[in-house]
């Protein structure tokens, strides 16, 4: 799978990312998006009811953790991360409303259209994220 | 001398209470191995119920997250699931009573980690019903959701 990512996830994550007590969050996106099948990332909580382009959230880190939201367009393997939220610390939110679903998943479609997107790759030791803008 | 006779008798009273006491005691401590044990048996089994009872909780939200993945369901699915919505928010509220009523353990420190992983699964609980009234309730019904569905299938 091909994996990108929106203009808000990446503000996020390196909030999150420069914080000690988040410093697991590179990790396990590492871990739980790159070298995996779609079928793979066919979990979690799908918000659209669509079959062919599930926009998903996933609980991520066992305990507490974090919650990523991202959209499958499984015909094209594409992956496309648009926001990710610690559920507890000081950065830490239950939830986001349904407000914000919606914002994020025309967001996704509107930067897709555009080609406003950051591609995610590995850095040699495959332990760092790097974004390339598209 | 009298007084050294109210004293000597002063001290036989102290001695014999105190030999009475060791005696006891001897016999009968308060911590003794039965006592001991049954007050351990009693905590592991709490701990064994408190796990159980996680598990299940755990076992549940995986299966509230798989309903979000099923297509074409029928009105009669969704008075169904509003109805799963309703008997979470009991059983969450019925949980999460449970939780406060062990603050004096976790305070302690007592079983403080089964307790720490109850309330994780209640916390999801409650995130997963909120989850189900937002996939098929609210967004559903929000315009611009459904033409970006719309839209998404022919990119």
């Amino acid at each position: 799978m091909t994996i990108y990512c929106l203009e808000e996830f990446k503000v996020q994550f390196d909030k999150l990312n420069s914080k000690k007590s988040y410093n697991n969050l590179e990790q396990e996106i590492i871990d739980y998006f790159f070298d995996k099948s779609y079928i793979d990332l066919c979990s979690g909580v799908r918000l659209n009811n669509s079959e062919d382009t599930p926009y998903i959230k996933k609980r991520l880190s066992g305990r507490g953790g974090f919650r990523v939201y991202f959209l499958l367009i499984i015909k094209k393997e594409n992956v496309y991360l648009m926001f990710v939220h610690p559920k507890t610390g000081s950065d830490g939110s239950e939830n986001i409303t349904d407000e914000s679903k919606a914002f994020l998943y025309k967001k996704v479609l509107s930067c897709i259209k555009t080609n406003d997107l950051y591609y995610l790759v590995l850095n040699d030791n495959k332990n760092k994220l790097i974004f390339k803008k598209t | 001398m009298m007084e050294c006779l109210a004293h000597k008798s002063e001290i036989a009273d102290t001695f014999s209470s105190v030999r009475s006491f060791s005696y006891l005691e001897k016999k009968s401590p308060i911590m003794d191995h039965e006592k001991m044990n049954a007050f351990l048996d009693s905590l592991i089994d709490f701990k064994h119920s408190l796990k159980e009872k996680t598990k299940t909780i755990i076992s549940f939200n995986e299966r509230i997250e798989k309903i979000t993945w099923y297509n074409d369901l029928d009105e009669e699915c969704y008075m169904l699931i509003n109805d799963l919505i309703s008997a979470i928010k009991d059983l969450h509220s019925s949980l999460i009573r449970q939780y406060i009523s062990m603050n004096h353990l976790r305070q302690k420190g007592i079983v403080k980690e089964e307790i720490r992983y109850f309330k994780d699964s209640i916390d999801n609980l409650k995130e997963n019903y909120q989850d189900l009234e937002s996939v098929f309730f609210f967004l559903p019904k929000m315009p611009d959701f459904k033409e970006t569905t719309k839209q998404l299938s022919l990119v």
